[in-house]
């Protein structure tokens, strides 16, 4: 049974859809407008509107390294997380799909605890933990404690449960060796939730400020986020510089959304993403 | 036999490694430390029991700091649920063009809140976009902007924290619009039920464990708000914040590790008692509407 709705009705929630839709995008907009205007702009509405266009904000911040070396770490950083995230999760998710012993359920157990663990709660254990080890100050410190993420687990571990074990159990028979059977059938088949928690790892590192933050002081290992927030630390902001360093750190983000946006959505729906 | 278990073992290791260094240990640790009066400059420290913890309710910062925070969350999570629920209402049935909103509309949750903090206390300052729209209507906006107003400071970045996460919400909560079955719907038509008694009868007691599922989640994220407070009003401690508290007492200034740790596990605290009063609620049967 079609359920039919009335023409006018539908007008009405493209008004709707459509003014919402222009909330949640103007401040983006105003950002990448104001990356484009000269240096010293009022940013009053005329200027903002007819002043002038200019790739000058973007050539100071190439000359002046601060951005692009923050730029460069953020990738750095976000690449071998993202790729940790990926063999390590899918790992151990397959373990706990498949192996149903005692240890896997204490340790599915202390995925599903993490998951509740508000994340700043440990903060200041781990800033004087990094001191004590030398990782104060060092990309081990930006990196080596996510590389594995409870949520990364979840997903991977639910998606192989959906799987019937009957081509490992075939390949068992031929005589595979268990890594084989890992990395040769089971991976190639959880490529789609390989890739979802790809982007939601890749995007989340990508914003994440707090603890690259805390556990690094040196100008060279900041990130993209916290060297944005040193910028502004001054009186007066320089607008145009701001937004510029702004926008190159989300384009990288809006690209990988707009090639990957059917994926990031539906893992959503399927009840992912923590930040 | 032994061999699966050795081998699930040695697959299961990386997170066992990370689990123990990195989330068992510091919560032990942080609850150790807490019980001290332990502090970067002084080695040396002592046994002080639950001092921390007595000292952390007479102290009007960290009073201050639990009432924004109070305020943050009271605040926002309602509207947010709201908005989100009825934004999953206009994008979930058939119509041109709703993948494109979806998208639009999710986009603020994925981009970087630094940024975001950064654009709003543009959009916010003195002179700036939402001053002008507020003077459009007829209102006079705070003289030096709305962050460097006690009165509208806090207000204006929940504003700011509703209009970023709304999105995300959304999407959960039109995964649970799609799980409701149709056939559901088409009894319902056939019995004769309204479009609003359908609604009110099938749509919104469905939508009850997501709408908790949501509550929690934006719960858990929302008590623990820095890095808005941090960008936007750095000089101002008017709009701290329980986690800003305890990065200004534990890693800014005095380094009283001891001190922000009981901080942090009162906030622990707080956390965990909220999201089981709420899973309780979401157990129990029976309207909650």
């Amino acid at each position: 049974m079609v359920r039919r709705t009335h023409w006018s009705l539908t007008g009405l929630r493209y008004v709707a859809l459509s003014a919402l839709l222009g909330i949640m995008v103007f401040p983006m907009l105003w950002m990448f407008r104001v990356a484009f205007l000269p240096a010293g702009s009022s940013l009053s509405g005329s200027d903002v509107l007819g002043g002038g266009l200019t790739l000058k904000n973007f050539s100071d911040l190439a000359t002046d390294g601060t951005i692009v070396g923050a730029l460069l770490n953020s990738a750095v950083v976000g690449l071998v997380v993202t790729a940790g995230n990926v063999l390590f999760c899918f790992m151990v998710g397959y373990a706990l799909a498949r192996h149903r012993t005692i240890a896997n359920k204490v340790a599915f157990a202390s995925c599903l605890l993490v998951l509740m663990i508000p994340a700043h709660v440990v903060v200041i254990p781990l800033y004087v933990m990094a001191i004590k080890s030398g990782w104060y100050d060092s990309y081990a410190a930006l990196i080596i404690p996510w590389l594995v993420t409870p949520i990364g687990i979840f997903l991977v571990k639910q998606y192989i449960e959906g799987i019937p074990p009957s081509l490992e159990e075939a390949a068992r028979i031929d005589g595979a060796g268990e890594m084989s059977i890992l990395f040769r059938i089971v991976m190639p088949i959880c490529k789609p939730v390989l890739v979802v928690l790809a982007i939601q790892v890749f995007v989340t590192n990508w914003n994440s400020f707090l603890y690259p933050f805390i556990l690094t002081s040196r100008a060279s290992l900041r990130t993209l986020p916290v060297a944005l927030a040193m910028l502004q630390g001054h009186q007066a902001i320089d607008w145009p510089h701001l937004m510029a360093g702004s926008a190159l750190a989300v384009v990288p983000v809006l690209v990988v959304f707009f090639v990957m946006q059917r994926h990031i959505l539906s893992g959503i729906m399927a009840g992912g993403l923590k930040q | 036999m032994k061999r699966q278990r050795l081998i699930a073992l040695l697959l299961t290791s990386p997170w066992y490694v990370t689990f123990l260094l990195f989330w068992a240990f510091p919560l032990v640790f942080s609850f150790i430390i807490s019980l001290t009066d332990y502090q970067l400059l002084s080695p040396d420290y002592a046994w002080v029991g639950f001092a921390n913890y007595r000292a952390l309710f007479s102290d009007p910062d960290f009073l201050h700091a639990l009432k924004n925070t109070t305020i943050f969350v009271a605040g926002t999570i309602p509207i947010t649920t709201i908005i989100a629920l009825l934004m999953a209402l206009l994008v979930h049935p058939p119509l041109k063009g709703r993948g494109f909103f979806r998208s639009g509309l999710f986009l603020p949750w994925i981009t970087s809140l630094v940024v975001v903090a950064l654009v709003f206390t543009n959009l916010y300052g003195r002179g700036g976009y939402v001053a002008a729209l507020g003077q459009m209507v007829g209102l006079t906006p705070p003289e030096n902007g709305f962050l460097y107003d006690n009165r509208t400071a806090l207000y204006s970045i929940m504003a700011m924290d509703v209009w970023t996460s709304v999105g995300y919400y959304m999407l959960i909560f039109l995964a649970g619009l799609q799980a409701i079955p149709d056939e559901l719907y088409e009894a319902a038509e056939v019995a004769g039920a309204s479009r609003t008694r359908q609604f009110f009868s099938i749509t919104l007691p469905l939508l009850r464990p997501v709408a908790v599922f949501v509550v929690v989640i934006n719960s858990i994220k929302s008590f623990q708000v820095f890095i808005e407070i941090f960008v936007m009003t750095k000089w101002k401690f008017e709009t701290a914040t329980m986690v800003y508290f305890l990065y200004d007492t534990g890693l800014s200034n005095a380094f009283k590790f001891g001190y922000a740790s009981a901080a942090a596990y009162v906030l622990f605290a707080i956390i965990a008692l909220f999201s089981l009063v709420q899973l309780i609620l979401l157990r129990r049967r029976g309207p909650v509407w």
